[in-house]
């Protein structure tokens, strides 16, 4: 302690220890991660053709993400969603999985915060929100949200009198005042950025989860929980959980079923129609297997209610499911949300195929052609 | 200990120094008293001043942080521990005017940094916000000083070292090395991905724990027994505590990264080495109250010994606090809530600032040869006291119910979790007052001593330049 020189060394030994660790040890870990496809195959490798994630920003969500760094939103807002033995962001909808390292590779500047006045970030471009909104939200938080504390950004906006097609019109509750605002580029680059922010994608390391709790908050979703270890056989939880990747995959190979049909099956009002308690998911099997290779169009009728929309042959890239696929995700829709019907087996969907040879690729069915007798 | 005649020739020689760090310091305190109310107010009412781009919230709560740390947290160090050294070596202050010198550059730097960081420049790095072009001043001004304190040291009468000596050495070297590490792994080669998040939450922290915290405990080790008049009761632990926060510390501050997107093993050593720093806080409470309650009357007729007891118990119920909020199945309920405010302030505020207080008013009348009126001092310790406890339970308490209600998933985020949260902000917005009000009579306190009389000091400058 008395010497100067072996003083400096020591308390710089223990620092450097620590250095060593979370500096270098920790780089050499995991410093070289890179994008990769959702799954790899036996060996290790991405397969061909497939989409890798994360992906880089563009041009301007880059110069919004400056933007969101030189305002100080990380002060409150964190980017990442815990793991769920540590919290409970994934409860709250603020994601479908914990975030992983990978998943920041691409940011040149990581900001994952770390306080919470304001609610996470991490997914907010999935969350289905339009540019109006974000910039309504921007301009005022309090005109979408009244107890708002994120400070409003008035500074990013012009306040103009007469409307033009860009311009966005904020009216109040009771409707009787209104004001016309114009973006800034800035606002613009910090749009870009924040409807960037998406972790909507599965990796090696780290899948979906399912959720079983309701969020009352946002558009997040709701699966009820079953229980269905005891009383379902083997082969037909197996054939129900493979079922579940097509329907939850929005990637190739996948059914990117949810977009529409939502995670809880519910549809969206007026737009997509409900998969859960469905005459036509827990009906005819043949007509449920024809929608699934080739799509539907125009006006049905679903529980009573009219739908008028445009559901493309499933798949990515579409019409592209293999009939077992077919087979696992119908089985899957018909035995979730409190559904119960019988599985279906790939052969009952290759004999459908069969019984639709010649028909062209991508020819969309529609609802009166399906429920005409002759076929 | 040294005789009176050189004690006296030793304050003589820090008088331009001392005097010079510690007024630049209680500005900044000063300014950091204003971001911290212009914030406060800014989360009880979003409207205050939101047309201003300058004081965003964003912008203000770092720039405040920054102002706290190394403003006042900064020029507080360099004048305490310049001091301290130089009493304890029993040597003469050297190059005043390029220390002086020195401590303009680096407090050029960080107005210039935060001026920066209002204007939109932040770099967004935790601690080190300020923009990086500011950065290379304050280093090379950081190390003049450092260089000419550790000058005073080496040419030290006994070459004994004490406990104090270590703390305060040790805190001002590994400041550039932590400095340097960030620097290096954020802008020269920076690291990719959630690296550059570990080693801005390291370095962050590790600037509370490894500059602001021993240079806090050392001022303690050197005031309680120089007050008391009596030596440290089982001092022989003090070194054991001390390699215990040199080999543990480093490793605890990365708790905080529980649960988050970075290689299990981070938090999880963070974690069993913050347990372990029940050691090293154990044996300084032990040394600091064993001591301080064997002569309680005399603490409390003495301001300065007050101040620095306040903060020895702060520190150690401040830290205990930080071990249990450190378990994991604590963490999962107090992690992103706003009882970060509370361990910040705790350290920084009713630790580090306090001891700092008591040091300041003993080394001041001994350095300027005028006595500061208790009155003034005692009206700076109660509203001080009175503050920081009521700004540590608001923020403990609406940190508790921020975490407790985050966790119910079905409560909506705005209208329920942080609207109850809210009265806090308030409580916290009144406490800022309270403390913005102590420390102006901080400042007033120690510009009085300093400059009793603008103009006769300004006639003392002339004839010292011209000695």
């Amino acid at each position: 302690m008395n010497n100067l020189a072996k003083f400096i060394s020591g308390i710089f030994i223990t620092l450097g220890l620590a250095w060593l660790a979370f500096v270098v040890g920790a780089r050499s870990q995991y410093g070289d991660l890179s994008p990769t496809a959702s799954s790899l195959d036996e060996d290790g490798n991405i397969p061909v053709d497939s989409d890798l994630h994360p992906i880089a920003l563009s041009g301007i969500a880059q110069q919004g993400a400056e933007e969101y760094a030189a305002l100080g939103c990380v002060t409150c807002h964190t980017q990442q969603v815990r793991r769920e033995d540590t919290g409970f962001d994934v409860e709250r909808g603020w994601g479908n999985r914990p975030s992983v390292p990978r998943d920041y590779v691409l940011q040149k500047q990581v900001l994952l915060g770390n306080s919470r006045i304001g609610p996470d970030l991490a997914n907010l471009g999935s969350r289905g929100h339009s540019d109006e909104w974000f910039h309504q939200h921007l301009f005022e938080p309090q005109t979408i949200v009244p107890s708002s504390l994120c400070p409003p950004s008035p500074f990013l906006y012009q306040q103009i009198e007469n409307a033009s097609s860009s311009d966005i019109t904020i009216s109040s509750e009771d409707g009787l005042d209104s004001r016309i605002i114009r973006p800034s580029i800035r606002a613009k680059r910090l749009v870009a950025y924040l409807s960037s922010l998406k972790q909507d994608y599965e990796l090696p390391e780290v899948s979906f989860i399912e959720k079983e709790e309701s969020d009352a908050e946002e558009e997040v979703v709701q699966t009820e929980s079953e229980d269905m270890s005891s009383t379902t056989p083997k082969w037909l939880e197996d054939q129900i959980s493979k079922g579940k990747e097509v329907y939850m995959k929005a990637a190739t190979g996948g059914g990117m079923c949810f977009t529409c049909h939502q995670i809880n099956g519910e549809g969206l009002a007026g737009q997509f129609p409900p998969l859960a308690n469905s005459d036509w998911v827990l009906g005819d099997k043949s007509r449920l297997i024809k929608i699934s290779m080739y799509g539907l169009m125009g006006e049905i009728e679903v529980n009573g209610v009219k739908y008028n929309n445009v559901m493309a042959p499933p798949g990515i890239p579409p019409g592209s499911l293999t009939d077992e696929q077919i087979a696992n995700v119908l089985t899957y829709i018909r035995n979730e949300w409190g559904n119960s019907a019988s599985a279906i087996s790939p052969e009952e969907v290759a004999s459908v195929r069969a019984s639709l040879k010649g028909r062209a690729p991508m020819q969309m069915f529609t609802s009166a052609e399906l429920s005409s007798p002759v076929q | 200990m040294s005789s009176d005649s050189s004690e006296k020739i030793i304050d003589r020689s820090a008088k331009w120094v001392f005097s010079f760090f510690i007024s630049s310091a209680g500005l900044w305190l000063l300014v950091a008293a204003l971001f911290a109310y212009l914030a406060a107010a800014k989360l009880t009412d979003p409207f205050f001043l939101s047309s201003c781009e300058l004081l965003t919230y964003g912008k203000i709560k770092v720039a405040q942080a920054n102002a706290f740390v190394y403003g006042w947290g900064g020029n507080a160090i360099f004048a305490v521990s310049i001091w301290i050294l130089a009493r304890l070596a029993q040597a003469e202050v050297r190059g005043p005017i390029i220390l002086v010198f020195a401590g303009v550059i680096w407090n050029l730097a960080i107005t210039f940094g935060i001026l920066g960081i209002l204007d939109g420049h932040m770099s967004g790095h935790e601690m080190l916000e300020m923009p990086t072009e500011v950065w290379p001043a304050m280093l090379i001004s950081y190390l003049l000083i450092t260089l000419l304190t550790l000058v005073i040291h080496r040419s030290r009468i006994i070459k004994e070292t004490i406990a104090p000596q270590w703390f305060i050495l040790a805190a001002l070297l590994w400041f550039p090395a932590l400095f340097l590490i960030a620097w290096n792994g954020m802008e020269i080669n920076p690291a990719r991905g959630t690296l550059q998040t570990v080693l801005s939450m390291w370095y962050g922290q590790s600037l509370i724990w490894l500059w602001l915290t021993p240079v806090a405990l050392g001022a303690a080790y050197y005031l309680i027994p120089a007050i008391l008049g009596r030596t440290i009761d089982k001092y022989y632990l003090a070194i054991f505590g001390f390699w215990c926060i040199a080999a543990l510390a480093p490793w605890s501050v990365v708790h905080h990264l529980e649960g988050g997107p970075v290689p299990m093993w981070i938090p999880a050593i963070g974690t069993v080495m913050s347990i372990a720093m029940v050691f090293p806080i154990a044996v300084a409470s032990t040394n600091f109250h064993a001591t301080a309650f064997l002569d309680i009357g005399k603490v409390w007729d003495s301001l300065p010994l007050r101040f620095v007891i306040f903060g020895t118990l702060s520190y150690t119920v401040s830290s205990y606090i930080g071990v249990v909020f450190s378990l994991p199945a604590v963490a999962k309920i107090t992690q992103f809530t706003i009882i970060n405010e509370f361990h910040f302030n705790q350290r920084v505020y009713g630790f580090f600032s306090m001891i700092i207080f008591g040091a300041v008013y003993f080394a001041l009348p001994r350095i300027t040869g005028r006595e500061i009126p208790k009155i003034a001092k005692s009206f700076h310790f109660w509203t001080s006291t009175f503050g920081v406890l009521l700004l540590l339970m608001a923020y403990l308490i609406g940190g508790l119910t921020h975490g407790v209600l985050a966790g119910q998933p079905s409560l909506p985020w705005s209208s329920s979790v942080i609207q109850s949260v809210q009265p806090y902000f308030i409580i916290t917005k009144f406490a800022f007052v309270i403390l913005a009000f102590s420390q102006i009579v901080f400042v007033f306190n120690v510009w009085r001593v300093i400059f009793p009389n603008p103009l006769l000091w300004l006639l003392a400058c002339k004839k010292e330049v011209e000695a």
